[in-house]
């Protein structure tokens, strides 16, 4: 999940400044499940937003703010609506959901948000990087657990000499990733999984971006 | 007998670090190292240690070489690339620079740039193979090299990091990518040593025993932060007890250096705050110890 993070409210109203009819676009994938850009955090900062002064003049949270027929389709168009109705929109989206609004519509489109990361969620309180969609996927070899995303250095070929009693050398409230692919081939007992993995220089092209997918017909 | 020399004949090894400084006023440091001059075989240059800016150590280590001292020039991938590496090599080649040490590097968050992107495109052992293509008259892309370069490759080894089995994996991969000596962490116990010493070995390469006097019961607190096993109880106990603490640690470290002339290959200082005294305890190991036939 694209995980994303509510920028201060000051921030927001530095931005928004000049403006007067605000539109709210927040997202129901990512940005709700991390509590930072659903509905309902999207419904708070209108409340904020009444409060100094702006006129919010509609807030919609799609199911995938950055999947153009959810947000205008024939039947449900939110982007004719948001354009006809105000002077700027304000995205909680991530910097997708939120740049195809902006490709889409005559007037501003602003942030709410940073987007931070691709992550996994747990109890709905904790995220944590995962991966960082390098392009090249390896985590077949390491135990299902990437090291390319999770260690700070993206080894790909073993611990640093930094590793030390399960932590990370840069943040020792981290594990250390390789501690944690070892014990899971402990675990699998599949130990030599690692001694006989090849680890060539990794092929940035596959992570030079702006990339483009196409599905096959 | 130069550095690659010794390393290839299989004498006694001994090296020592120096950073650059901060600035450009480098007479200070090579007047700092002077006492060693001919003592110390060669002098391991760092490269922005911990990720805190100082002047470049390709540029010290051709300092180092025209006043008469032998570099290691150390090279990590925090900063550069693929290409600024080979870059690097290649000018340290063409200056008569042939003595490197590659590794990873600090993470840059830990130093005093930590807005700095950090770049790592290749690790450790990549980078001895660099060195290593480099060599064979080749670029990485397989492009060939007008004049072709001549290293001694050396990496380095913290027996103190794991997994184990991991860091082992690893080392056993710098090794087998054609590094030639290791230069370990720091160790405090015969015992270790001996250990690091014979796995080394064992993976065919020259170990180089890191070695760094203690100089006061803080510093030893410090340390034992970083690494916690790499510090034993009685080193902490005999640094409580002592009158002299600094003393005490250059005592405890000499008597382990001691112990590795007996039956080691190298050792590496790596605080020359004592040049006088290093360079007396290096007289004594190559003209007065039992030991003075492998130097
Ligand atoms: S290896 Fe690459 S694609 Fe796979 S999880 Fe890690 S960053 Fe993502
Ligand atoms: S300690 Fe582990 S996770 Fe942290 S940088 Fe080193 S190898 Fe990567």
């Amino acid at each position: 999940m694209v995980v994303v993070r509510l920028k201060p409210l000051e921030e927001i109203l530095e931005t928004l400044k000049g403006f007067k009819r605000v539109f709210i676009f927040g997202c129901e994938l990512g940005s709700s499940r991390c509590k930072n850009g659903g509905l309902k955090e999207a419904k708070n900062l209108g409340e904020e937003l009444e409060k100094f002064g702006f006129k919010v003049t509609g807030i919609r949270s799609p199911g995938g703010t950055c999947v153009l027929e959810r947000i205008a389709s024939p039947e449900r168009n939110l982007l004719k609506e948001a354009e006809e109705s105000s002077d700027v929109i304000l995205s909680l989206a991530c910097g997708a959901g939120t740049q195809l609004i902006a490709e889409n519509v005559d007037i501003p489109v602003l942030t709410g948000v940073s987007t931070i990361f691709i992550g996994a969620e747990r109890k709905g309180k904790y995220f944590d990087e995962y991966c960082i969609a390098c392009g090249d996927c390896i985590i077949s070899k390491t135990g299902g657990i990437c090291p390319v995303a999770r260690c700070p250095k993206s080894l790909t070929a073993g611990p640093c000499g930094g590793a030390i009693d399960g932590k990370c050398e840069i943040d020792p409230s981290m594990p250390c990733i390789w501690y944690t692919i070892a014990q899971r081939l402990e675990k699998l007992n599949q130990p030599d999984v690692l001694l006989k993995l090849k680890t060539p220089m990794r092929d940035y092209r596959k992570s030079i971006y702006p990339r483009r997918f196409v599905v096959e017909d | 007998m130069s550095f690659s020399k010794k390393i290839k004949n299989g004498k006694f090894i001994i090296t020592a670090e120096v950073a650059p400084p901060r600035g450009i006023e480098w007479k200070t440091v090579i007047e700092s190292i002077e006492p060693l001059k001919g003592k110390v075989d060669a002098f391991n240059v760092t490269d922005n240690q911990r990720s805190m800016v100082r002047m470049s150590s390709l540029a010290m280590s051709k300092l180092l070489l025209d006043s008469g001292f032998e570099p290691i020039f150390q090279l990590t991938c925090r900063d550069r690339n693929r290409i600024a590496l080979q870059s690097e090599l290649l000018g340290a080649a063409a200056l008569g620079i042939k003595n490197v040490c590659l590794m990873t590097g600090d993470f840059t968050t830990l130093g005093d740039q930590p807005d700095a992107k950090p770049v790592f495109d290749i690790d450790s052992i990549h980078l001895i193979q660099t060195a290593k293509k480099l060599e064979s008259g080749v670029l990485l892309n397989g492009k060939e090299l007008k004049g072709v370069p001549n290293f001694t490759v050396g990496a380095v080894y913290n027996p103190f990091a794991g997994p184990k089995v991991l860091q082992v994996w690893k080392l056993r991969k710098k090794i087998e990518a054609g590094a030639e000596f290791i230069q370990t962490q720091p160790v405090y116990d015969v015992r270790v040593a001996k250990d690091v010493h014979d796995l080394i070995e064992s993976l065919g390469a020259i170990p180089i025993i890191g070695l760094l006097p203690i100089k006061s019961l803080k510093m030893a607190n410090f340390m034992k932060k970083l690494n916690p096993t790499s510090i034993p109880n009685r080193l902490i106990e005999g640094l409580e007890r002592a009158n002299n603490p600094a003393q005490y640690g250059w005592d405890y470290v000499i008597d382990i250096a001691h112990a590795i002339a007996e039956f080691g290959k190298g050792i590496h200082f790596m605080l020359v705050g004592k040049t006088a005294e290093l360079a007396a305890f290096i007289d004594y190991l190559r003209n007065n110890s039992p030991y003075n036939h492998k130097f």
